[in-house]
């Protein structure tokens, strides 16, 4: 390659590069330095050393409270989201009449799903008076406080977070048409069920695409913002209060970004670690093309 | 050197008309609803027009914008003229330097239209940061077609609120309540009760500490409990059965079933618009408990207009200030939108031409007749607020009793209070 192709390479890439050490590795790294001062936002950064990790790990209830309802989200929220959404894309990956339609109106909640408006959507179906309530006592049931009882509010936002499935399930659905047939006439031949073939050839088939979505909407999960803030505002006594939401208020209403700054690293190695433990982990079950395992 | 000291004279006049007439970008923030919005954006254009400046309007509803003006205000890309909620002054301007002093400005802008208790209120360390568009206090406001369906009066004093719970419930169903109050909506109701119990504000404006005791707080506490408990409020757990939604987007309150509200005066049309077709709301002032020493009036500038610090456009800003709430084509143009002007001129204009809706003016009576000590702009600081808000909830919820409650809040007020 010439000096000049090599240049051209490095102007083609610069706007990313750029971008990423502007908005990506600078705040990542400011944030990493905030997290050790008293900061408010309007004066200069005050070097306080692990004070803010000190305080985050003894003698805050509020940290620990929203990080046991953000860790109780995620472990509900992923497998939930990951099961509906490989359901649905088997259905999805049937010959049915329509497929294509069908295909689109289940991905649109997905393109909605992490809107504003959906969010405030979802205030107005589960509120006292809302559809799911007026559904419950149709059929003679009694109506259930959803947004007003502790052992609800967070379920409610879960189940938000399960309708948009759309994403997982169109990556599952690639995954599930790039399965060989072949393998599946083969098993019929020795007399294996339609449950056998998907427990035995199709889920092994794709856990590599399993494995992608359990990481991609973990970190997702752990980021969640806008369910909590629009429909509870993290209540009732902070049953949703998520740490996203924890940190948002400590860094713009109590101006206390170098504390706010400590709690989103927090979070970040949690986030890696479980990361880490999931990549680890799936030299077990997860199957690669090529992979020599029996 | 008389003929020096004329054209220096001639040189140093041109300069100033010139800077005066310079146009000049500028932008201007604020928060509040579709009138509002409207009614600025017509002054802006008046005001613009009539400057020879450009100002750009960015407007937000109230959710949020308190942090959007921390987060500009952070990272110096603020408005030049910004509304400001008066209880953050303190917050971005501690040592007064947070915003521009408008007494630099007195030769642009009238100051002699406030009083100077108005102003002084709006000055820290000796540094005017805002003009007052108006004062706002919190008063009784009651859904009159509502009760008289219940066949009962409006309310005049606590007794007669308590009594008329059960009767709603009765005549009207048990989705009929005459009051509503969880989250600040509550904290100021107890706040309104212990200040005519007590004689005293919560917080000492002066020296910035809590001036109650556990047992008066608890008196307070226990006297919102009565009024959950006498069917006059919703309980807590129920409303929040609603999610987290604004008072007058909530169906209970527009449909009438929720009949009363205790309010910002400065709300009224916000809060009776959305009422459905026939509902009448009426300002109904501040009810006393008996043996109240004072009428609790929880009274103060609901928002100012400041310069920012860092504008390069002070003298601009400070003229398009002026012509908004000082001059008769800006003063036309903003209306009402933000209550009644405090801005003498301004209110004596809209009165006389019919500017102000009579409920306005009779709601502003009450709040400014009304007697009590002064708050303290601590009062609404957000850990103030969440310090006592999260107590109040653990108590609604039945984690606390009144006596634990108000122990909680005095530890945890005084504590936030410790870093101002």
């Amino acid at each position: 390659m010439g000096g000049d192709s090599k240049f051209l390479g490095i102007a083609y890439v610069s706007p990313y590069i750029i971008g990423l050490c502007l908005f990506t590795a600078f705040p990542f790294l400011a944030s990493l330095y905030l997290s050790f001062t008293d900061y408010d936002l309007l004066s200069t950064p005050e070097w306080v050393g692990l004070d803010n990790y000190e305080r985050l790990f003894t003698r805050d209830r509020t940290f620990s409270k929203s990080l046991n309802v953000t860790l109780l989200y995620v472990f509900m929220t992923v497998p939930l989201k990951l099961a509906f959404a490989l359901l649905v894309a088997v259905v999805l990956n049937y010959k049915l009449k329509a497929i294509g339609f069908f295909r689109t109106a289940y991905y649109v909640p997905s393109v909605l799903g992490g809107s504003i408006a959906i969010a405030v959507l979802w205030r107005y179906i589960f509120a006292e008076a809302g559809l799911v309530n007026m559904g419950l006592t149709a059929i003679g049931m009694e109506p259930v406080n959803w947004f007003g009882d502790p052992q609800n509010a967070l379920f409610t936002l879960t189940l938000l977070r399960c309708w948009q499935f759309g994403s997982a399930m169109v990556i599952f659905l690639a995954a599930l048409q790039s399965v060989d047939k072949s393998l599946y006439e083969a098993s019929s031949i020795d007399g294996a069920g339609k449950w056998q073939q998907f427990r035995y050839i199709t889920v092994p088939l794709i856990t590599p695409v399993i494995f992608f979505n359990l990481i991609m909407q973990t970190v997702q999960a752990f980021q969640e913002f806008n369910g909590p803030y629009i429909i509870t505002n993290g209540g009732p006594l902070k049953s949703t209060y998520l740490l996203p939401l924890y940190i948002y208020d400590k860094a713009f209403k109590s101006f206390d970004m170098g504390y706010a700054s400590a709690i989103a690293w927090v979070l970040f190695v949690i986030i890696m670690v479980l990361t880490l433990i999931a990549f680890w982990s799936s030299k077990k079950w997860v199957y690669y093309a090529g992979d020599k395992r029996s | 050197m008389t003929y020096f000291k004329t054209i220096l004279g001639a040189a140093l006049a041109t300069t100033t008309l010139a800077g005066t007439a310079k146009a000049e970008d500028l932008r201007m923030s604020w928060w509040g609803g579709d009138s509002r919005h409207e009614a600025t954006q017509a002054a802006l254009e008046v005001c613009g027009e009539a400057l020879g400046h450009t100002i750009k309007p960015e407007f937000t509803g109230w959710s949020g914008h308190f942090e959007k003006v921390a987060t500009q205000l952070a990272g110096g890309t603020e408005a030049d003229i910004m509304q400001i909620n008066w209880p953050w002054l303190p917050i971005f301007s501690e040592n007064g330097d947070g915003f521009a002093d408008l007494r630099q400005f007195a030769d642009t802008i009238d100051l002699s239209q406030w009083s100077d208790e108005e102003l002084e209120a709006s000055t820290r360390n000796g540094a005017l940061n805002g003009l007052p568009a108006s004062v706002s206090g919190r008063i009784f406001f009651f859904n009159k077609t509502t009760f008289d369906k219940a066949g009962l009066p409006l309310p005049t004093t606590f007794d007669e609120l308590m009594a008329a719970g059960p009767v709603f419930a009765e005549k009207l169903g048990d989705n009929y309540y005459p009051l509503e109050g969880i989250g600040l909506d509550a904290s100021l109701l107890i706040q309104m009760i212990v200040t005519q119990q007590t004689g005293k504000s919560f917080i000492n404006p002066e020296t910035n500490a809590v001036q109650w005791s556990a047992a008066e707080l608890q008196a307070g506490i226990d006297m919102y409990q009565a009024m959950v408990d006498n069917h006059v409020i919703k309980g807590w757990q129920d409303r929040a059965a609603q999610g987290n939604i604004a008072l007058h987007e909530n169906a209970d309150w527009t449909s009438g079933q929720i009949a009363g509200s205790y309010q910002w005066d400065t709300t009224f049309f916000k809060i009776s618009d959305p009422l459905a077709e026939g509902q009448e709301l009426v300002p109904a002032g501040l009810l006393r408990v008996e043996g109240a020493q004072n009428d609790g009036v929880y009274r103060k500038p609901s928002m100012v207009f400041s310069i920012s610090a860092n504008s390069p456009n002070q003298q601009a800003a400070a003229e398009v200030l002026n012509c908004l709430l000082t001059q008769p084509d800006g003063i036309a143009a903003m209306g009402s939108a933000r209550g009644v002007p405090s801005s003498d001129v301004a209110a004596a204009q809209l009165l006389e031409n019919g500017g102000i809706e009579q409920i306005q003016v009779d709601a502003q009576d009450m709040v400014m007749q009304a007697v009590a000590p002064a708050i303290s702009p601590y009062n609404e600081d957000p850990d103030v607020r969440a310090g006592i808000e999260d107590t109040l909830e653990l108590f609604a919820y039945g984690e606390l009793d009144s006596a634990d409650a108000s122990e909680e809040i005095l530890m945890l007020v005084s504590e936030a209070l410790e870093d101002k």
